[in-house]
């Protein structure tokens, strides 16, 4: 299956693995001088541990380096340089972009870039829409509003450089976009995985238009939440738009920084500018075996002007049995995507409970719609969880049939029993990026 | 696959690249319509020193 041309930069995708390490090493040590060298914040954090540039030797020196966690970033931010504060590695007047986390985890995280930065950014998403794909014959429809949020902002200049013709769909409304989409016969699309079911809720009730049948989307890009790579949510996505679904990972802090290519056996590494390691949850532990889930910490080799060194990312992932995979690139793969947060990732019950296992259960129900909302609270000494749902409305008489295979599949998939909630088609939030379908009350969320 | 491109070949076409991109901010005079350009540019450069002279020793050294 190996060929050139399925490969953006066919150099770094089929180096060694061997070879990566050496890379990795080398470019750890350059981006671990500049933070050290440019940043009063890294100075100070590094000198602290009493590690100096000339101590990384080792991967096991890089382990010694301390994480970066995200409170640690607002923290120094919003104090001068402002308002990125010491963790600014450039002059102010070398910082090009801002955007800012999203902000479902707090207060949102202030990011500078510099024009290389830019296109740093934009260098990592082709890596990723040319796995997917995409090439210079596709119309690509972002159905995206742009703004200080980051995401899909890369993809839209990557999709540039691969040669695509893009289309800007910002400041359209959702019905708008699917009209347009249909009227330039656009044939890839970027968007969350909740968007895209909106977007085809909407296609269908209001306008009557199949994604499928009358769309002419063959491939999507996705990411900023699990639902790409949960099997019973992407197949919902694949059928409802006859197209294949693609899914990437990334942070506004650290960059995209993996990738599904078209053999879709999992997500790519991107080595050549990245360092991912996968921690213990508990215990800090370097994890290098598959199939054991832990806590991503990732190093972003080439970003200046606010570097991400050792980022403790709190995604939980986990790695991949497959050692290689069939399209020839020699990238470890992670399983399953990024599976959740690691502060979403809680007890109930005394169950380990991961929201994104309830999603594989109600997508998978074909009765079911999309949406759903997770609500676990405390009542007296025990917790309690509440599942809200909808039937499809021509499902209406089966609910007695789907309240008990909804239940099975719950219990047998989490462990756990649900106080299940049906609510009127249509009355759960609706989301256009990010969604927030998990509320544990017991932290007061 | 890796050793059928010319990467050290590259890498040495690169760096001429940003020298002479280098050189022309140099003696600009400060014309910001060169200056500006040249810094995208160099950004450009930046992006192919990632792809192609970083890893160019490591493949080479044997």
């Amino acid at each position: 299956m190996m060929n050139a041309e399925m490969y953006w930069n066919p150099v770094l995708e089929t180096l060694p693995p061997e070879r990566f390490q050496q890379l990795h090493l080398k470019k750890f040590q350059r981006i671990f001088q500049w933070a050290y060298e440019h940043s009063k914040f890294h100075h100070k954090l590094y000198s602290e541990a009493g590690i100096e540039p000339g101590d990384i030797k080792t991967f096991d020196d890089i382990r010694r380096v301390p994480k970066v966690e995200k409170a640690m970033m607002r923290s120094v931010q919003g104090k001068e340089p402002y308002p990125y504060g010491d963790m600014l590695c450039v002059p102010l007047e070398q910082v090009t972009e801002y955007h800012q986390t999203s902000g479902s985890t707090g207060q949102p995280v202030y990011q500078p870039d510099t024009w290389q930065d830019w296109e740093w950014l934009a260098e990592s998403w082709a890596y990723i829409l040319y796995a997917h794909g995409f090439r210079n014959y596709d119309r690509v429809f972002i159905p995206f509003g742009y703004n200080i949020f980051i995401a899909f902002w890369a993809g839209h200049y990557a999709a540039e450089k691969i040669g695509c013709e893009v289309v800007p769909g910002g400041v359209l409304d959702t019905e708008a976009r699917i009209l347009k989409m249909q009227e330039l016969r656009a044939t890839a699309l970027m968007a969350t995985p909740t968007y895209l079911l909106r977007m085809a809720e909407v296609a269908k009730t209001k306008l009557g238009i199949d994604p499928a049948r009358d769309l002419y989307i063959t491939k999507i890009a996705t990411g900023a939440e699990p639902g790409g790579s949960i099997p019973a949510t992407k197949k919902r996505i694949e059928e409802t738009w006859g197209a294949k679904l693609y899914e990437h990972s990334g942070a506004t802090e650290m960059g995209a920084w993996n990738y599904e290519c078209v053999a879709q056996c999992g997500l790519h590494v991107n080595e050549g500018l990245f360092l991912t390691e996968i921690e213990d949850i508990d215990t800090g532990e370097l994890i290098t075996e598959p199939n054991r889930i832990g806590k991503m910490v990732v190093t972003a080799f080439d970003r200046i002007a606010q570097p991400c060194v050792r980022f403790d990312s709190k995604d939980i992932i986990q790695w991949s049995p497959i050692e290689r995979c069939e399209c020839g690139r020699t990238s470890r793969l992670i399983k399953g995507g990024v599976i959740g947060r690691a502060d979403d990732i809680t007890k109930v019950k005394g169950v380990l409970f991961a929201p994104s296992s309830v999603e594989e259960v109600v997508r998978g129900i074909p009765e079911l719609g999309n949406e759903y909302e997770i609500i676990v609270a405390r009542k007296g000494e025990v917790d309690d969880i509440t599942l809200r749902i909808e039937l499809l409305p021509e499902h209406k008489e089966r609910i007695n049939a789907v309240q008990e295979e909804l239940a099975r599949q719950l219990r047998v998939k989490t462990n756990l029993r649900y106080d299940l909630e049906f609510c009127e088609y249509g009355t759960l939030p609706r989301y256009e990026v990010k969604s927030k379908r998990f509320k544990d009350l017991r932290k007061g969320g | 696959m890796v050793e059928k491109y010319q990467v050290k070949l590259m890498a040495e076409k690169i760096e001429t690249l940003r020298r002479t991109a280098t050189e022309l901010k140099q003696i600009s005079g400060g014309i910001q319509a060169i200056d500006r350009n040249a810094d995208r540019i160099l950004a450009s450069v930046k992006m192919m020193e990632i792809n192609i002279s970083d890893v160019a020793d490591i493949i080479t050294e044997e």
